[in-house]
Order: C-alpha cells, then structure tokens, then sequence
C-alpha cells in the first residue's frame, strides 16, 4: 500500500527501529541519558520503568513530537525528527490517554484520521473496529466512551493503513481484565500472524512477560538492562526463600555479603535473596554460624518483577491502584 | 437557526423601515445628481446659520461642532461647507459619481468596514486561536503530528481553513447587506459604471485628488482589504495557538483584540492632552489591531462627509500596507515556532 517508494522498503534491514546514545533534558530535568536500544523487525519488546523513567520521552522521540537534544533515533533508517514524513510510514501508535474528536463518533474520527494516510479505504475501518471490539459502539460519539473504549479506538487508529510497527504507550490503562486478556490476544495474534513488530510500554509486567521476546528496562533515564527475557531472568542469579528464626539479624548479616541481595519476605519468617549459587550456600553457613537457625533454604523461580526491583530499586505498583502518571 | 435569526434580524429592520418612512415598499431610487443638489441646498442653509451665528457673537469666538468630531470656530465651520459645496459641484459638473450612490459599494463600506467587520474580525480570531490549541488541548495533535503529514502542511492546511470558512462568511455577509441596501435604494443599482473615492479626504476633491473606478473593482478591493485584515488576525491567533492550549488561546486572543484598541485609545487621548495635536498619537496607525478595517478609511466623496483627515484611499493604502507586514510577521513566526515545537504532553 506504500506503493514503491525504495525508501520505504526495510527488507534488507534487521533492526526496525534504532535508537542510540539518545539524551533529552527538559530543563534541568535530564528525562534521558545516552539511551541505545533497537526492535528488530518482527519481534514484541518490552519496555519497562517506572513512571518518570523516561519511557514516554522515549517513545514521543520515535513519533516525532519532541527531539533529542543528543543521539539518534530512527524508524526504518530514516530519523524521526528530520525525516518525520518518511518514518511516520512505517508505524501507528498510541500514547497513553489517546485524544479523539469527541463531537464525532468513533468511525468518523477514524475516518478523519484515515484521511492523513491517504489511501485507507472504509472497508478496513470496518474491519479495525470489529478487530477492537467495537463496531456496536462505532457510531456513537467518542465523548460518551469510557477510558477502555478510548483505549481500543486508539488501537484501531493505530492499525489504520497497515503499519509495520506498533508503537503502544501503556495500552492496558483503563482496560478492564477481560480488555486485557483481549488486547495480549489481539497483540499476539498480529506479531505471530501478520508478523508484525511491536514496540510497547507497560507498567503490567505480567503482560510483558507473556507477550515480550525482549525488554529494555529504564531508569532515571538510562538503561539499566535490555536482551531476551530468559537471559534477563537468570542474568541476576537465583532467587531463594530462606526461613529464618531473626528475620531482622539475618537480614543484616546477608546485607554485609558481597554479591547477594536480600529483603523481608512475604511470607512469616523468611527473607528473599538473591545471589548465585556459591553464595547462597555462603550465606547459609554465615546465618548459621551467627546463631540465626534455618528452617529452610529453597530455590524459587525468579520472575520478571523480580528483575525489575533488582534494576530499578521501585516496588511494583498493583495495576489496579496505579493510575498513568504524566512522566 | 442561523436562517432564523436572520430572519428575525431581517423582520425587525423590515418593521423598522415601514414605521421610520410610513409606507410598505422601497422608495423610488433617485439620481446621484439629485443627492448631490441636496446636500448642496443644505450646506447653503447651514452656512446661512452660521453667518447667522457669526453675527449675534459679536466678533466672540464660538466653537461648533465640525464634521469628524472635531471643534472648529464659526469661520472653519463655514470654510469646510463651502469646501462641500464646491466638491459636490465638481462632481455633478464632470459626471462623477461618488460611491455612495451605489447600493453595492455602500454594501461594501458598511459590511466591510464597520462594526459588522469589527465583530467579524473577532470570532475569526477566536476561532483560529483554537485551530492548533484544540488540538493540543484535546491530545489529538500527537496523532495529528505522528502521521506522514509534515507540520507545515498541518499549519498550511489549519490557516486555509480558517481563511476560506471566514470568506465564506464575509461574502454571504457582504450579499445580506447588499439586498438590505438594495431595498432602501430601491434599486440593486449597477456594477460596471465608474464611482469616484478621494485619495486624500482632507483636501478639496480635483482632478489629483480623485480615482475613478468600475464598481466590481471597488468591491473587490474591499473585499481584499477586508479579507486581508482578516488573515492578519488569523495569523496573530495562530501564533498564539502554536504555544499554547485552548482556553489559554481563546482568552489571550480575546483580551487583545478588545483590550489592545481600548488601551490604544486611552494613550491616544493622553498624548492629545499632552501635545493638542492628533498627529502625535500617529504612530499608533502601524499597530496592526488599530487598522484591521482598512475599509473605514475609504473617503466618502459626498459633501456632507467629506474633509476628514486621515482617510481616503492614501491612508487606505498606508493600512493596507501596515497589515500585510504584519500579517507576514505573525504567519512566519507561527511557521517558525511550530516546527520546532516539541510536544511533551
């Protein structure tokens, strides 16, 4: 549908998207230092941060609505900022709280946005909005829609004229569970059958769990891990359950223990550690020999949430006490 | 509802009309000569008064209102209606007609240079004001800019808009007052004969100080003029939509368009006071919100309204002038300032 223009052609490359060394400051305010990561084309990556990281700078970058004061950031090889034309061909996307006409109902404001593409026919509009779920509510005004409606619509408006690459800035706000479980399907189903790539935030790290090949991890405006989820998970080391007679005399002693990382456990009388294996067994006879008694010692499964308070120091929100905060 | 309030608008002038002239229909139309006469019999009679006046003062000196709102002594008084007198003969001996008798042109002086233009000119101004701060306000310009159209063309495509929906509006304006003035004519009246505008109101009517054009062309100067001032506010509210949100634009817009003209005047009297002279406050001539209606300064030719300084088509062209420099201005800076504008949300 881009016709055959070679500069929109990206056979040939790997990386769809390429952001390196980026820096943004607002003020004072440094929102991004030296970031690099890349999407390759066809893959689900995952970015992660908690809010104030700098994830939305990040993405806004990539759209083309603000510009680094330092690095690159490219889609399709073509600069975000001073190419806009060229590398806004390739993508649709959503921020967090999408804005819509509200005096239209959702099929015109898709209309309307479809007219800046030029070529989507009413036949695909259809079909987007029966593809989000929304044909019944299709012609009711955008201003009568809840926040999880909204959320669907920018969805369909970001798949309008067929991108390649799906630029989603926390999608799952105001989506009630079965809007989520939808969305990771949707998501899914257009990475594995239409193979396209996409690029998303979330502070639901089990969605990104479930749906991510990779994840970029940010921080203060730096990246502080990125690479598949399984080197990402072990990366770190293990993750054990020890239960303790003195939680609070083995929580300092496994503090003063080069290389492992502790806190209070969620469960009566156990810590949490982190450390590899030679350690763990290190720590065991360090508790032992203090005089703290061990019930137990056992190796739990470390998860992405775990990696992620590793990284970032932040507790996970629950996302269903966590509303967008502007960052 | 737009056609019902017109109607409504309509009906009270109709009603108006039949209780002002005591009959149902338009008047018959007369001959610009026979104007002419008129005002010429009635300056004689008024400078009979003022001789009459003259002599009861006894040589004192008495101060009477003169046309253009100035105060002239008796003797200026008489000099300017025998200035009248001599320019509505000038014109009824060459042939010339003014172009007041035109039902068209008057149409034209009315609808594009009056308070009609002055109320106009404002609700173009806030609805340009919104064009782009709508957008940020509403959170649709991150698709907006997201998308294969460059921030030129989104500029481009917002100040066209606004413009052709504000012609649109003027000219079905301009063709209501146009059947209003064709009605109290009694004739809609020709568009190709010649009408004559002084290029200098202040001074005596003469083959210099005179510029005789078709009618259509008049009209469409006008419309051009009026248009022009138009953009000119249209360019300043986009300026201020490139920075801001929606409320912030529609209130900074509004305050200025009616605040600026208000505080000028006030500095225009207070330098009067000062200097007791007009041409000291001159300069505020180049501010763009005190010439948005450049048409107002076309010079009537008739008698009785002639001799204002600061109008004919010299001071016309002068404002014309001063817009488009300010109109260019705005439109640059809102085309510099928006593409590099960084959306942070």
């Amino acid at each position: 549908m881009w016709g055959h223009d070679p500069r929109l052609d990206c056979d040939r490359m790997s990386a769809l998207v390429e952001v390196e060394g980026l820096s943004k400051s607002f003020g004072r305010v440094r929102a991004l230092n030296e970031v690099s990561f890349s999407v390759d084309k066809g893959e689900v990556l995952g970015f992660l941060g908690p809010n104030g990281a700098g994830k939305t700078t990040t993405i806004r970058i990539l759209l083309g609505l603000l510009h680094g004061d330092g690095g690159t950031a490219k889609i399709g090889g073509h600069d975000c900022w001073t190419d806009h034309a060229l590398a806004s061909r390739f993508f649709g996307a959503t921020l967090e709280q999408p804005g819509f006409y509200g005096f239209l109902s959702g099929r015109d404001n898709l209309r309307q946005f479809a007219r800046m593409l030029g070529s989507v026919d009413e036949k695909q509009i259809t079909e987007l909005l029966d593809l989000v779920g929304m044909t019944e509510r299709a012609d009711d005004k955008v201003k009568r829609y809840s926040m999880g409606m909204r959320q669907r619509l920018a969805l369909a408006q970001a798949l309008l004229g067929t991108p390649r690459l799906l630029v989603l800035d926390e999608p799952t706000n105001g989506l009630d569970p079965n809007g989520i479980h939808g969305l990771r399907i949707l998501l899914r189903n257009l990475a594995t059958e239409q193979g396209l790539t996409i690029f998303f935030s979330s502070h639901l790290l089990s969605e990104v769990e479930e749906l991510c090949d990779r994840v970029v991890v940010l921080h203060r405006g730096e990246v502080k891990a990125s690479g598949p989820l399984s080197e990402l998970m072990n990366i770190k080391g293990f993750r054990y359950r020890i239960d303790v007679s003195d939680v609070d005399k083995a929580l300092e002693i496994v503090h003063g223990v080069d290389g492992a990382r502790a806190e209070q456990g969620t469960i009566k009388d156990s810590i949490n550690v982190t450390a590899d294996h030679d350690i763990a067994r290190q720590i065991n006879h360090v508790l032992v020999s203090a005089g703290v008694g061990v019930d137990q010692l056992v190796r739990t499964e470390q998860g992405l949430e775990d990696v992620y308070i590793q990284l970032t120091g932040v507790p996970v929100a629950s996302p269903l006490s966590s509303p967008a905060a502007p960052q | 509802m737009l056609g019902a309030l017109f109607l409504l608008i309509a009906g009270g002038l109709y009603i108006y009309y039949v209780h002002l002239e005591s009959r149902w229909t338009p008047q018959a139309p007369v001959a610009w000569q026979s104007q002419l006469r008129d005002q010429i019999a009635s300056n004689q009679e008024e400078i009979a008064n003022l001789e009459q006046v003259k002599q009861q003062s006894r040589g004192g000196t008495i101060r009477v209102g003169g046309r253009g709102g100035a105060d002239l002594t008796v003797d200026q008084a008489i000099a300017q209606a025998k200035q009248a007198i001599s320019d509505d003969q000038y014109l009824i001996d060459n042939n010339i007609a003014p172009v007041q008798s035109f039902a068209i042109a008057q149409a034209s002086l009315f609808a594009l240079g009056g308070i009609v233009m002055f109320l106009l000119i404002r609700i173009f101004g806030w609805l340009a004001s919104e064009q782009i701060a709508g957008e940020r306000s509403d959170r649709t310009i991150t698709i907006l800019l997201s998308r294969p159209p460059s921030r030129n063309q989104v500029l481009f495509a917002k100040a066209l808009s606004s413009f052709l929906i504000s012609l649109a509006v003027v000219v079905v304006t301009l063709l209501i007052i146009y059947a209003m003035f064709t009605f109290w004519f009694g004739s809609p009246g020709s568009l190709t004969d010649q009408a004559a505008v002084a290029i200098d109101g202040a001074k005596p009517l003469g083959p210099g100080n005179l510029l005789q054009m078709p009618i259509y062309l008049f009209v469409g100067m006008c419309l051009g003029a009026a248009m022009l001032g138009v953009m000119c506010v249209q360019g300043m509210s986009m300026l201020i939509s490139v920075l801001t949100g929606r409320w912030a634009a529609i209130g900074i817009t509004l305050a200025f368009l009616f605040g600026a003209p208000l505080v000028s005047t006030v500095v225009a009297g207070i330098l009067f006071l000062i200097s007791g002279s007009q041409d000291s406050s001159h300069f505020l001539k180049y501010l763009f919100f005190n010439v948005l209606a450049p048409v107002g300064s076309v010079a009537p030719t008739f008698g009785n309204t002639t001799a204002t300084a600061g109008s004919g088509l010299n001071e016309f062209v002068s404002e014309v002038e001063t817009l488009a420099v300010w109109t260019l201005g705005f439109f640059l800076a809102a085309w510099l300032l928006f593409r590099r504008k960084q959306e942070a949300g």
